[in-house]
């Protein structure tokens, strides 16, 4: 197995991971979102598949399995009845405009870029090389999380986060144990679900999933 | 004597003569006579900084009766490039000026003032020690507040104007003054030679470079210290704001290389970072500014901002490069800032001399009221175009060359091993794109609205063409532009000596061959392959002609119907409204919509009126609340004033009092 | 050296002046055919080209020589631009390398150009056309450089001969990521460029929402034949640039008749196929809001820039 190959696959999966996030905030239609986002958890998956059958790690090939699953099926299909049930069809008025937004995105990646130095300069190689796209998508999704407005996008926008720090985690440290990943994905899946209800119930409240509106309860 | 001593007597004794022959000469001679001698001054100056450049030596001291040393004038290779520039740009205005004043700027103190403003101009460069230079620099200073002044008898926003450079060039000078402290107190004498001393990683060396860049970016018009650029450059009179523009506000830039270049080589990398930073937001938000003003003087203003940030930036460039080792780049890139400065003098004349004529022929500044000149005044058309091509740094103008040679070391200079550089080169790539873009609409809009269609007032309908000794200025001028883009080899040689950089290798007809970045440029070449492709056409085009010649109908197309006023045309503010309207956040600009319905129903509309008006943010938002606080200040200090005669005894009494207290401890 | 490049520019020139016509025809035809209209046939621009030639040239009173000279200038720089970009070969001037600064520059003359002749008129249109047509260019120009800046690296130069020719030695790297990221916003940025869907849409007359077409409405006979013909060979060189880039394959390395004749076929190919999938994508388009388009121009604008990130990523990895 080439040294080449591994490192195209590495970077082919680490672009399509880069380029989906920059879709997602692109893009103002929800469904095109979580479409993208479908898009993101498959690239995810193909990474951890990459690192695994070049270290030949069945446990590895085993949590890309999962993954697989759990961030490029379960989840979106999960987000998106939700979209359905409360026939939300775009992120009307985000608080940073998409202009705004797309150029901010290219400001997080540079600075991702300058924070993972120091894993660039330890162990330099394919898969730390990508590391700042494991950072960007954590950066971009917090982005996600403080300028949309839409329940939705806020799902989104975590799900974006926490791919983030999956892809950060296998990079660096070769792989979580099978059973970590495990809890870690079961966790992330009780939040989307819990998040959900939420939604639907902000919804049938206030007639819109605006977070906005949620600002009324202080009182 | 050496010719550089002769020079510099020959320009200091001009200097003289314009104004003695300012103040004796009749009113009726008085342009001519002493306007040939400023000419005279400007054509002394050019050839001296020529002789400089070259490589010419030679010191003029002048004693003074202060407890300083001498003033000693002795321009090296650098200052001589710049001294050239000075000298080019005064004596083209000036000549266009002999032609162009009128009123009060054809006054006694007007011209006086001009030929001691030029003076100085060419001796700043000239300076060989930090006392001779802050001495220059004052009185460049004050001769130029002189001029601005000229009309502030008739318009209330010349004597604003002319409060807000005097504030802020004496900020300026103040910052120098102190950096310069600093400089000589670590260097142990205020001479460059021991002002170099100063080792570039000292604490000392980095404050005075604080300071004087500080200094220096306020008089180059550097945002956030430009605030005096767009309200000066248009209410001084043309020929004036040409040589202030072109060649006033590059001693803040030779400032920025003296000091960064030839007294403190080798400065940390964050020295190059600074100026790269106050450059990329000079450049981004002097051309946002110049794509929507509709003062035709005000929006060439901004424009200045911008080149001048594009300057600095490229300097700040090259000294990041320096920094983190690639020489061949950052080399490439100083002198790309020099060959700005070269190319933003050369259009930036012609393109103020344009405004000049076009005020001068139509009283008007506002390009919603102008239109159709090139039918009427077709040799300020051409210039002023070939101007505007210059600044949208098109091929095959002097600007175009200038930022090739930006771009090409700005993509050379990253390198994977350094990360700071891989982020800072593509920002700064961005940022000169979209500068680019900018100019390129903001130019489209100054010339094809005032020159093209049909015209917008009366004024620009009685326009006329104006007289031969402006025009042969201006053809000069926009002569140069063209010049310089064609043969870019020999200017980049000067720009290379003047830096202290490995000349380039010449190649073809005078282009450049930049093997640093690996990268060729020959615009002869270029251009001969055009006018090639071009013949073809041309040849079928006059076949076809001589067939069937043109013919003028009556009017546009206007939706069927014949009733085309020139109102219904698209206007400076109309050119420029998608655009302000992409760049609302950051333009904020206000708009008034105010609809008068008609009498009968409130569906009917009688007439809208719009009206919009972009304000300078910055100035807006960082120089009014300072000023707000300064007149409550102001307004307190007035409570200790009451004008009783008692009281102010009363406060000389107290202070005697203190002092003796004080001495008595 | 001299001899061959002559050779190769006259070739390209003349090859793309008779194929742009016959690309924007294939275009429209696929795309009558598609909407289900019979359509007016591939030759139909060169039919109207010969109409325009033959006919009387008017022009408003009032308008000045911009009328005139500006169809030129942009037909002049079309060529030009057609003469430097590696369509068929590769062989260049050594005095006028294909540095992409500078087609960039030469292709900014045009516009230039057309907006200048889009403002002298006089009319209404001609003003609004003029005044999207600058906006547009301006903010597409970042993202031009940004991927100039992006296709440069691996290379070395900016010079577009040599990034072909790296390409062609290495077809691996016209998969990377980052080639494909820049190719994209290139490619978006050449639709903006050339006015096609959805940044405007180049078969309205829609008064209010054209952009070339408002430009070009006052001129007529032999101005309006070069404003069009100079639109068309832009619209090839450019398509022809990103199929150069995206498929190097084909393209002559030195000057020989067979290494030509192949460029020629080659070419004529890629422009066919990419013009026919982009006429086909044009069907299901919308055209964007004008104030929209910033949105596209800055997503285009944060691939090209992330394609220089990553290919510092990869560089050094």
């Amino acid at each position: 197995m080439s040294t080449s190959w591994f490192d195209q696959a590495i970077g082919l999966a680490a672009g399509v991971l880069l380029l989906t996030s920059v879709l997602l905030v692109w893009k103002r239609s929800l469904a095109a979102a979580v479409r993208s986002l479908a898009v993101q958890g498959v690239a995810l998956a193909a990474l951890v598949a990459v690192i695994g059958i070049y270290e030949g790690d069945p446990q590895l090939v085993a949590i890309a399995l999962l993954v697989l699953a759990l961030k490029g099926f379960l989840l979106p299909w999960v987000l998106d009845r939700s979209r359905v049930r409360i026939a939300a069809v775009r992120e009307e008025t985000p608080l940073l405009n998409t202009t705004a937004s797309l150029l901010a995105l290219s400001l997080l990646t540079m600075l991702a870029y300058l924070v993972s130095r120091p894993f660039l300069t330890l162990a330099p190689g394919p898969t730390s090389a990508a590391v700042p796209v494991g950072i960007s998508l954590v950066l971009y999704g917090f982005l996600i999380l403080t300028t949309r407005r839409h329940a939705i996008s806020q799902l989104v926008g975590f799900l974006v986060l926490d791919n983030g720090i999956a892809t950060v985690a296998f990079l660096t440290s070769g792989g979580v144990p099978l059973v970590v990943e495990l809890g870690a994905s079961l966790d992330v899946l009780l939040v989307v679900l819990i998040l959900r209800v939420l939604t639907s119930r902000i919804t049938a409240e206030f007639g819109a999933a605006d977070l906005d509106d949620l600002m009324e309860l202080r009182d | 004597m050496t010719p550089i001593q002769a020079g510099l007597l020959t320009q200091l004794a001009l200097a003289a003569l314009a104004v003695v022959a300012a103040v004796l000469t009749p009113p009726r001679l008085r342009a001519r006579v002493a306007g040939a001698a400023v000419v005279g001054l400007g054509v002394a100056g050019a050839v001296t900084g020529a002789w400089a450049l070259g490589g010419g030596q030679g010191a003029l001291r002048i004693p003074v009766s202060l407890p300083f040393d001498p003033v000693v004038l002795s321009p090296d290779r650098l200052g001589g490039l710049f001294m050239l520039v000075a000298g080019l740009v005064g004596a083209v205005s000036a000549s266009y000026g002999i032609s162009y004043v009128r009123g009060p700027a054809a006054s006694r103190t007007s011209w006086s003032a001009m030929a001691v403003f030029l003076l100085a101009l060419q001796l700043v460069p000239a300076a060989a020690d930090a006392v001779s230079f802050l001495l220059c620099w004052e009185l460049m200073a004050v001769s130029s507040t002189v001029l601005l002044l000229a009309e502030h008898a008739h318009r209330a926003a010349v004597r604003s104007a002319a409060l807000w450079y005097a504030v802020m060039t004496h900020l300026s000078f103040v910052l120098l003054l102190v950096g310069f402290a600093v400089l000589a107190d670590a260097g142990g004498g205020t001479g460059f030679a021991a002002l170099s001393t100063v080792p570039a990683g000292s604490a000392a060396a980095s404050l005075a470079f604080a300071l004087l860049v500080l200094g220096f970016a306020s008089k180059a018009g550097i945002v956030p210290l430009h605030v005096w650029l767009p309200r000066a450059h248009p209410e001084a009179p043309s020929h004036v704001s040409a040589v202030m523009s072109a060649a006033m506000v590059k001693m803040g830039v030779y400032g920025a290389v003296l000091v960064t270049i030839r007294l403190l080589p080798g400065g940390p990398a964050w020295w190059g970072l600074l100026l790269l930073a106050f450059g990329a937001v000079s450049a981004v938000y002097g051309i946002l500014q110049a794509s929507v003003a509709t003062d035709l003087k005000r929006m060439l203003a901004y424009s200045t901002s911008e080149n001048v940030g594009l300057m600095f930036l490229a300097l700040g460039t090259g000294l990041l490069l320096r920094a983190q080792g690639s020489a061949g780049p950052a080399d490439a890139a100083i002198a790309a800032c020099l060959l700005l400065v070269v190319s933003h003098a050369a259009f930036k004349t012609t393109l103020f001399l344009g405004a000049g004529s076009v005020l001068h022929a139509t009283g008007e500044r506002d390009l919603d009221r102008l239109g159709g000149l090139g039918a009427r005044m077709p040799t300020t058309s051409v210039a002023f175009g070939i101007g505007a091509l210059g600044a949208a740094a098109l091929p095959v103008t002097s600007g175009f060359v200038a930022e090739w040679a930006l771009l090409q070391s700005l993509i050379h200079g990253a390198n994977a091993q350094d990360r700071l550089v891989a982020v800072v080169m593509p920002v700064s790539v961005a940022v000169v794109a979209l500068t680019a873009g900018l100019a390129l609409l903001a130019f489209v809009k100054a010339y094809g609205i005032a020159f093209l269609a049909r015209p917008r007032s009366e004024g620009a309908a009685a326009a006329h063409e104006s007289a031969p000794g402006m025009r042969v200025a201006l053809v000069l001028a926009a002569a140069s532009v063209v010049v310089l883009g064609l043969a870019p080899g020999p200017t980049y040689t000067a720009v290379a000596a003047a830096a202290g950089l490995p000349g380039p290798q010449p190649v073809g007809w005078w282009g450049i061959d930049l093997s640093a970045v690996g990268a060729l440029l020959d615009p002869v070449a270029l251009t001969v392959l055009a006018v090639l492709l071009v013949v073809p056409v041309l040849v079928v085009s006059v076949r076809l002609a001589r067939r069937q010649p043109r013919r003028e109908v009556d009017l546009p197309w206007g939706c069927g119907g014949v009733r085309l006023s020139p109102r219904m045309q698209y206007t400076a503010t109309s050119y420029a409204e998608p655009l302000a309207r992409v760049f609302d956040d950051a333009l904020r600009p206000e708009r008034d919509v105010l609809v008068t319905h008609s009498a009968e129903s409130r569906y009917l509309v009688e007439r809208v009126q719009f009206q919009q008006h972009v304000g300078d943010i910055v100035e807006e938002t960082a120089y009014r609340p300072g000023i707000r606080f300064v007149d409550r200040l102001g307004l307190l200090a007035r409570r200790l004033q009451n004008g009783s005669i008692h009281r102010y005894l009363g406060y000389s009494f107290v202070a005697l009092l203190a002092v003796l207290v004080v001495v008595s401890l | 050296m001299n001899a061959g490049a002559l050779v190769l520019v006259v070739v390209q020139v003349a090859v793309m002046v008779v194929l742009s016509p016959l690309l924007v025809g294939v275009m429209r035809q696929v795309r009558a055919r598609m909407e289900g209209r019979a359509g007016a046939g591939v030759l139909q621009p060169w039919r109207d080209l010969r109409k325009l030639l033959g006919k009387e040239t008017l022009q408003a009173d009032g308008t000045s020589w911009v009328m005139a000279a500006g169809p030129v200038v942009l037909l002049g720089s079309s060529a030009l631009v057609c003469a430097l970009v590696p369509l068929v070969g590769t062989t260049t001037f050594p005095l006028v390398p294909d540095d992409l600064f500078v087609v960039v520059s030469v292709l900014l003359l045009g516009t230039v150009a057309l907006a200048l002749v889009g403002l002298d008129a006089g009319s209404a249109f001609g003003g609004m056309g003029s005044s999207r047509h600058m906006t547009i260019a301006a903010l597409v120009e970042p993202t031009v450089l940004v991927s100039v800046y992006a296709l440069s690296i691996p290379v070395g130069s900016s010079a577009l001969s040599a990034i072909v020719e790296a390409r062609i030695a290495d077809p691996a790297s016209i998969a990377s990521p980052v080639s494909l990221l820049a190719l994209v916003a290139l490619s978006v940025a050449v639709l903006a460029e050339t006015g096609r869907m959805p940044v405007d849409n180049p078969s309205t007359h829609l008064e209010l929402t054209m952009i070339h077409e408002a430009m070009v409405l006052e001129s007529s006979g032999r101005d309006l034949a070069w404003l069009e013909l100079g639109s068309w060979l832009r619209l090839g060189a450019l398509l022809g640039l990103v199929g150069s880039l995206l498929v190097p394959w084909g393209i002559a390395g030195d000057v020989t008749v067979p290494a030509l004749a192949v460029g020629v076929l080659a070419l004529a190919l890629k422009l066919g196929v990419i013009g026919a999938g982009l006429a086909a994508g044009e069907v299901f388009l919308a055209k964007l809001r004008l104030f929209r388009v910033p949105e596209l121009l800055a997503g285009s604008f944060v691939l090209a820039f992330l394609a220089v990130t990553a290919s510092y990523l990869v560089v050094q990895g």
